[in-house]
């Protein structure tokens, strides 16, 4: 099991301490990754999904937790981290407009990491770039010498993606790709990333706030709110039977187009409230304050992250085998 | 049948720029019934701000220049107005919320300022002049009926002092405050998480009900429109290209653009996405003879590069541009 356990994160915390309080981004989160796996992080804005990723990315070293890459921790700021975990682990951002520069071609954005990991000699590398323009289907021929701003915004989401796989990664944590992007070309980019994840073999961590994407792309769906998991489980199972009452409110909040999706959304929970601040978590759960299922024992304790069926983790107390349980000896069987 | 609240025929504007004349809109029709909520879907860059715009009549012109085409409200022509009178309109009339609410509230002022402002200038256009006392109960009921809670203190707040979906709210406040018969929402909720969008949605479509007011609806969102309207238009490259019923549309898509968008949608059913339609929307300055669309469409014919394809009835009130559905003479 552990062999195809590309990424195991244990009791991740990350905090911002800040002049008002101390931002609680992440707060003691535990999840894993296997091999071939597709895993949707989903949440609203301010849940922690981004924080997540870019401490896996190792953009900011947790305050607390561990955090595995097959199988050795890489809990460890950027500028520690062998070169060759940075070469194995890739990120593409949310806007390709800001991550890629618009000084410079396509050519010398790819370069980049080619020269940095030492991949080719100067002279292959021309080829290995053209290489990876075709992978991402652009022609080389066309785009190689041509600046960001000349490329519409797909085009340069591609580029962003053949960068990330300039290295031959393993492991790439998507942070909601398509958001900027319309969704007739929403749709081209998706499906380039799941032919290549199949073709290179690569394990996908990928952020997002569509759950309907996420419905045709993950293969286990994990529900971020204010830091905390609510629900992980498989695409499948999560879909059909919901059981956090945040997912079902986030399943029910959705648009959707067609008769046939509308069947398939729970029964509506009628959102109401906002997100609290992360500097100011309500005690307990930190959900109670607009849970529709509200007990009593909500406000006091929150509750820890169960395993119910095949798989699936729900941190509510509806579930819970006692709801008197004491928190501390849950929280120790949440490994699995 | 009786007249439109607002009608607009063959709608032609355009952008003066340093590399030349950007030829936006492209013969957009558009008609509201009292009413009626209509939805006007399309993507990015497809002309559905600068529609609007030209019926609030606050494009900026020049560099915009409208070239063609009529904007009727309750039969008169918004675009022969003097300046005098479109300010009326906008007063009285229409209303619009625009998709980001830190750029349409002003940050200097607080929301009691500006709300406050609103309701006393709309009331003097229609002649009346109200006092302190009414002006205010009008601003706390204003924002009170949004679902905002504690609107007392809300009133003494800067914009950036509340979340993104409060100063959305305060904006509905604004936009319905003025007892207005035509609200321009342009993606009032396109910033926001679904759960925020979905409240105020759902509190839209109730206000909008009391305030018994005409919408339109403005959105990349298939599934919102699904939701608020009742009959839906779908833009592309500046030209309305199929309309009809919003859910019979969305269910029966007949135009090869709506079509492809339909199938780009990623759905719960989770059946997959489709590859997208290929290429991307034209360039403005030198835009596709025929139908705009031609160059992406995978039925394309003879025909379509040549002449800009009329609506074609395929039933109820649903009609597409598109020389697929001509019928044989």
């Amino acid at each position: 099991m552990t062999e195809d356990r590309v990424l195991d994160i244990e009791n991740l915390v990350k905090h911002f301490p800040t002049k008002r309080g101390v931002v609680r981004a992440v707060d003691d989160i535990s999840l894993f990754v296997d091999s071939g796996d597709t895993l949707g992080l989903v949440g609203e804005s301010g849940s922690g999904k981004t924080t997540t990723a870019q401490c896996v990315v190792g953009i900011y070293p947790p305050t607390s937790g561990r955090i595995a890459f097959e199988g050795s921790p890489i809990d460890v700021a950027f500028s520690r981290r062998p070169k060759e975990l940075k070469r194995k682990i890739r990120i593409v951002f949310q806007d390709p407009g800001s991550s890629l520069n618009p000084k410079r071609t396509i050519k010398q954005i790819l370069s980049v990491p080619l020269k940095v990991h030492g991949i080719g000699t100067p002279r292959d590398r021309l080829g290995i770039m053209s290489h990876l323009l075709e992978t991402v289907e652009l022609p080389p021929t066309e785009y190689l010498y041509k600046h960001p701003q000349a490329i519409g915004g797909g085009e340069k989401q591609m580029v962003a993606i053949a960068r990330a796989l300039a290295t031959n990664p393993r492991f790439v944590v998507l942070d909601e790709p398509t958001s900027a992007l319309d969704v007739s070309v929403q749709g081209k980019i998706i499906n380039l990333l799941m032919r290549l994840g199949e073709e290179l073999d690569l394990t996908y961590l990928f952020i997002t706030h569509d759950l309907s994407l996420m419905r045709n792309v993950a293969t286990r769906v994990a529900i971020m709110y204010l830091g905390k998991l609510c629900e992980i489980a498989r695409t499948e199972a999560f879909f059909r039977t919901p059981k956090h009452p945040y997912t079902r409110m986030l399943l029910s909040s959705i648009p959707v187009v067609t008769e046939q999706e509308e069947s398939l959304k729970p029964e509506k929970i009628v959102s109401k409230g906002e997100i609290p601040s992360p500097v100011d978590v309500p005690p307990g759960c930190s959900f109670h304050l607009r849970c529709p299922k509200r007990m009593p024992i909500c406000s006091d304790v929150d509750p820890p992250m169960r395993a119910t069926d095949d798989g699936r983790f729900v941190r509510c107390h509806l579930y819970g085998a006692e709801s008197g349980e004491a928190p501390a000896a849950g929280l120790a069987e949440m490994g699995e | 049948m009786a007249e439109p609240l607002l009608d607009v025929v063959d709608l032609h504007v355009g952008f003066r720029i340093f590399e030349g004349y950007l030829r936006v809109l492209n013969g957009v029709r558009l008609a509201v019934d009292v009413g009626e909520r209509v939805g006007l879907v399309g993507e990015t860059g497809c002309g559905k701000t600068t529609t609007v715009k030209s019926i609030l009549r606050v494009l900026p012109v020049p560099p915009a220049r409208v070239t063609d085409g009529r904007i009727h409200y309750r039969g008169r022509d918004v675009l022969k107005m003097r300046q005098r009178e479109a300010q009326a309109l906008r007063r009285h009339e229409l209303s619009a919320i625009f998709q980001d609410p830190l750029l349409s509230l002003n940050p200097v002022f607080t929301v009691g300022t500006q709300l406050r402002d609103i309701v006393r200038d709309s009331a003097i256009g229609k002649g009346k002049r109200l006092s302190r006392r009414v002006v205010e109960a009008r601003c706390i009921g204003a924002l009170r009926e949004t679902g905002m809670p504690d609107p007392e203190r809300i009133m003494t707040n800067y914009p950036i002092q509340l979340s993104g979906g409060m100063r959305q709210r305060v904006c509905i406040a604004e936009a319905l405050s003025t007892n207005a018969n035509l609200l321009l929402a342009d993606e009032p909720t396109t910033n926001l998480d679904v759960t925020i969008q979905d409240q105020i949605l759902r509190k839209l479509d109730e206000l909008v009900d009391e305030h018994d007011a005409s919408v339109v609806m403005i959105t990349h969102s298939m599934g919102v429109v699904r939701d608020l309207t009742q009959r839906a238009n779908i833009m592309y490259a500046g030209s309305i290209v199929e309309t009809g019923e919003t859910r019979k549309l969305l269910e029966h898509p007949k135009h090869p653009y709506t079509q492809g968008l339909m199938a780009s949608v990623p759905k719960l059913t989770g059946e997959g996405i489709s590859e997208g339609i290929p290429g991307r929307i034209p360039n403005y300055l030198d835009p596709p003879s025929g139908c705009r669309f031609h160059p992406r469409c995978i039925h394309r014919m003879e025909i379509c590069s040549e002449e800009s394809p009329p609506f074609f009835e395929i039933g109820d009130g649903h009609r597409a541009a598109c020389y697929l559905y001509r019928r044989e003479t």
